[in-house]
């Protein structure tokens, strides 16, 4: 997409709560700060803007908080969590085209004690929207919440490949056997057995609480500049080897069942041939993936998606300890989303980033390429990382 | 404590026993059957019509068995409760005082042993059957109280029923449950309507399942939009109209957070239309566990209100009974609570009935317990026998609703008819029962 000319220099973030006791605002001021310092850059330098349309805190409101001076590029990516790697995506385009020399992405919200995505939010209904037309198909009979949707989808799957909950299961138990050693987690110190997952409750079924990611407080932002700049600043460049958008075909916003085939994410299919062929990689070569887990069962899906293993095989890929720390394919060193918090994707992003840098709590030798992917059922997007 | 004293009260009912024998204030008589048979819309002739019913298995006229209770209702001023003998009067007054003063009747199994006849002399015997508690319900923290009821015509007993009331102390009730409380359910989230999507609620509106159909190439596609998916054009919408049948593609069984204007556990189920286009929708009356992919379903049109009708989904079964649907006005509520004899004022007096928190009149249970006898009957036919009417309660069915009923029927060993009835308003499942019906051709 862009060659290996771009980087991302810095990555700030604040702490991950259930009360943050701040407003949304702040917290996306604090965790761009945070991502200049790490950049070892000023307000000053940033001349471009970048984050989620759900995000509640305007471009300019952070630039001005910032002490940011003129912006040159600015813009909203759309379709919830699958905005994620998107940002960098759109931030990337525009250093490499000379829109902006500098981008902040970044994503704050109080998705605990303020909006919860786990509930149901009626009000997606209102105005003479695209959307709100498609949601009037789901909602009022009652598939409103974002687990009920991947729920709904996840049964076909383990009616057509035979996964199970326990299959589910094995990814939370990844996650917050991750999480547990990273202090940053929510769920730090705090690791569940298989067991645990099976005995927690149904929140939608075939989902169980413990196939669900938190809801967090909290903000994160990554610094997005020049390959060259990025050499300059006090942590070794991290090179955006690969970025992508996709949107499938009949696509619908977590609603995609009017398709042929129900099992599998074909938006991310569309990120993942763009990503290796940009990248010039396998998925063999990646040395681990940050893999987008609001809901266990898309992870499997994803895996199938990105070519980590055939179309119905993640719980064999899984069972064999794949995912593992130690495993072919590491998952979440950070714990994800299930386990460090929900950041909507942009933790994500920054553990990557971490792990290209070789300074992550849960380290993965080499010096591979790193996947992370955005949100799952949504139109998405993804990237590849590597060193400089 | 409070627990104890009241199993110590349950106690001493119990020891009582048999309550002394209750005379009805009237004989089984046809204007009061008339009056009943008017309200709850059931037109069988062995009830009211002397020519027809001397034709009939019966030889003459008979009283609807769902009416048992109604004969011995005590009326506007007589209050059976004052009796010191009388079980539930007892056990309400022991509940009242321990501020669980909210009543709500949950369960009604009616047994027949015949067929009563006018001018037959009934009494009521009353015993407690059991009083368990304090539960958490979603109405609040109360007591279950269980009472048996058994007529007799002189000596000979005719029928007989279990009756439980949740005696309670209304509380903060969490929206979605089992039993729903009186207004607490959030209205149901309504669907934005484009130009291009008005045709599939005009249809709903007018009891048709309408695919989008191109008037071009006869692709279809759902959800519907301005383009023809298969050839791109958007110069000739149309629509075709469903069969109303599918299979189950998918489904979930949704139990947390809440949903506005839903009971919880809710199945939810994506159809794979037999034209071949995908639909979702709620599948309502099903026990979750009995759903699978693949199942056999069919439509069925849900009026929220004067503006909204949603496709629901109920499993097309073997022995699926046609459904009814019946419009519940203030006029049907009003008549039927006094053709039942109920003056309870909840059924006919909307301001007392918002005093206790619910959001209008509603319907008592003598008049569902009738409607679901009316419906089986409907289908069985006149001369059928019913044996038994077993229901539980669910959300109430409230004055402006619409009542649609449905129901399976099984054939047992012994070659009886058991019909399982489920009556579905806005709010989900106000009724669920058993209909025992004997074998075919049994003469009374």
């Amino acid at each position: 997409m862009t060659g290996p000319t771009v980087a991302i220099a810095g990555i700030g973030s604040t702490e991950f709560s259930k009360d943050s006791g701040r407003s949304e605002l702040r917290l996306a001021v604090e965790a761009c700060r945070a991502a200049l310092d790490d950049a070892g850059l000023a307000p000053a330098d940033v001349d471009g803007l970048v984050t989620f349309s759900m995000d509640s805190n305007a471009e300019i409101a952070v630039a001005r908080e910032l002490g940011a001076g003129e912006l040159t590029f600015f813009g909203l990516v759309g379709y919830g969590g699958g905005a994620a790697c998107g940002t960098v995506q759109h931030a990337a385009m525009a250093v490499a085209t000379g829109a902006a020399s500098t981008v902040l992405c970044y994503r704050a919200l109080n998705e605990r004690s303020g909006r919860r995505f786990g509930q149901v939010a009626a009000g997606i209904l209102t105005g003479a929207t695209s959307s709100a037309i498609d949601s009037g198909w789901h909602y009022p009979m009652g598939l409103a919440t974002p687990a009920a949707t991947v729920a709904m989808a996840a049964r076909r799957y383990m009616h057509a490949y035979g996964a199970t909950s326990a299959d589910f299961g094995a990814v939370a138990v990844a996650d917050r056997r991750h999480a547990a050693t990273n202090p940053a987690a929510w769920f730090y110190r705090r690791p569940i057995t298989l067991a645990e997952h099976q005995e927690s409750r149904w929140i939608c079924e075939p989902l169980r609480l413990l196939d669900c990611c938190q809801e967090t407080d909290g903000a994160v932002a990554v610094l997005v500049t020049s390959l060259e700049r990025a050499r300059s600043a006090p942590n070794p460049p991290v090179v955006i080897r690969a970025a992508a958008q996709g949107s499938g075909v009949n696509q619908y916003t977590m609603t995609s069942y009017y398709r042929d085939d129900m099992t599998g994410l074909p938006e991310m299919g569309v990120v993942g041939r763009q990503l290796w062929a940009q990248a010039g990689l396998r998925p063999g070569d990646v040395r681990t993936a940050v893999l987008y887990d609001h809901f266990t069962p898309y992870v499997l899906m994803q895996l199938e998606e990105l070519g980590f293993c055939g179309r119905g095989e993640a719980r064999h890929f899984i069972a064999d300890g794949a995912i593992e720390l130690g495993g072919a394919l590491p998952l979440n060193p950070h714990g994800g989303q299930l386990g460090e918090g929900y950041l909507h994707g942009m933790n994500g992003i920054a553990e990557a980033v971490r792990q290209v840098r070789g300074t992550a709590v849960n380290q993965v030798p080499g010096d591979g390429p790193v996947l992370v992917t955005a949100g799952t059922g949504v139109p998405t997007s993804g990237l590849i990382l590597g060193p400089g | 404590m409070i627990a104890a004293s009241i199993q110590a009260a349950a106690e001493r009912a119990r020891a009582v026993g048999l309550s002394a024998p209750r005379l009805a204030t009237d004989p089984v008589n046809l204007p009061t059957i008339r009056a009943w048979t008017d309200a709850i819309g059931d037109a069988n002739p062995v009830y009211t019509d002397p020519d027809a019913a001397a034709r009939s298995v019966h030889g003459g006229l008979v009283a609807p068995p769902a009416m048992v209770q109604v004969w011995t209702m005590p009326g506007l001023r007589g209050a059976a409760g004052g009796r010191a003998d009388d079980p539930l009067g007892v056990m309400t007054a022991t509940l009242d005082e321990a501020g669980f003063t909210s009543v709500v009747a949950t369960n009604c199994d009616q047994a027949y042993t015949r067929y009563l006849r006018p001018g037959e002399q009934l009494a009521v015997r009353a015993e407690l059957l059991d009083v368990t508690g304090p539960k958490r319900t979603a109405l609040g923290e109360g007591f279950f109280v269980t009472t048996r009821s058994t007529w007799f015509s002189g000596a000979e007993p005719v029928a007989t029923m279990d009756f439980r009331v949740l005696k309670f102390r209304p509380g903060p009730r969490p929206a979605g449950s089992a039993v729903e409380p009186a207004g607490s359910v959030a209205p149901i989230m309504r669907p934005p309507v484009s130009p291009d999507t008005e045709f599939f609620w005009a249809g709903t509106q007018a009891g048709e399942l309408r695919i989008q159909r191109c008037g071009g190439c006869g692709g279809l596609r759902h959800p519907p939009g301005p383009a023809c998916l298969s050839c791109g054009s958007i110069d000739k919408p149309d629509y075709q109209v469903a069969a109303g049948t599918g299979t189950v593609y998918s489904y979930v069984v949704h139990h947390h957070p809440p949903v506005p204007g839903k009971q919880l556990p809710m199945v939810i189920a994506l159809v794979e239309l037999t034209e071949g286009v995908r639909m979702l929708g709620e599948l309502t009356g099903v026990d979750p566990a009995d759903v699978a992919i693949g199942l056999p379903v069919r439509v069925r049109f849900r009026r929220v209100d004067d503006d909204l009708v949603l496709p629901d989904w109920r499993l097309d079964r073997p022995g699926a009974l046609p459904e009814l649907t019946i419009s519940v006005t203030p006029t049907v509520v009003v008549a039927t609570a006094l053709a039942t004899r109920d003056f309870y004022p909840v059924h006919h007096d909307r301001d007392f009935a918002e005093r206790g928190g619910a959001k209008d009149i509603f319907l008592n249970i003598l008049t569902t317990t009738g409607l679901v006898q009316r419906y089986v009957t409907d289908w069985a036919g006149s001369e059928a026998i019913v044996r038994a009417i077993s229901i539980r309660l669910g959300v109430p069915c409230y004055a402006g609703d619409t009542l649609t009923l449905a129901g399976t029927a099984t054939a047992t060993a012994g070659g009886e008819r058991l019909v399982t009835v489920t009556g579905a308003c806005s709010l989900g499942d106000h009724v669920t029962g058993t209909v025992r019906l004997a074998p075919e051709g049994t003469r009374p």
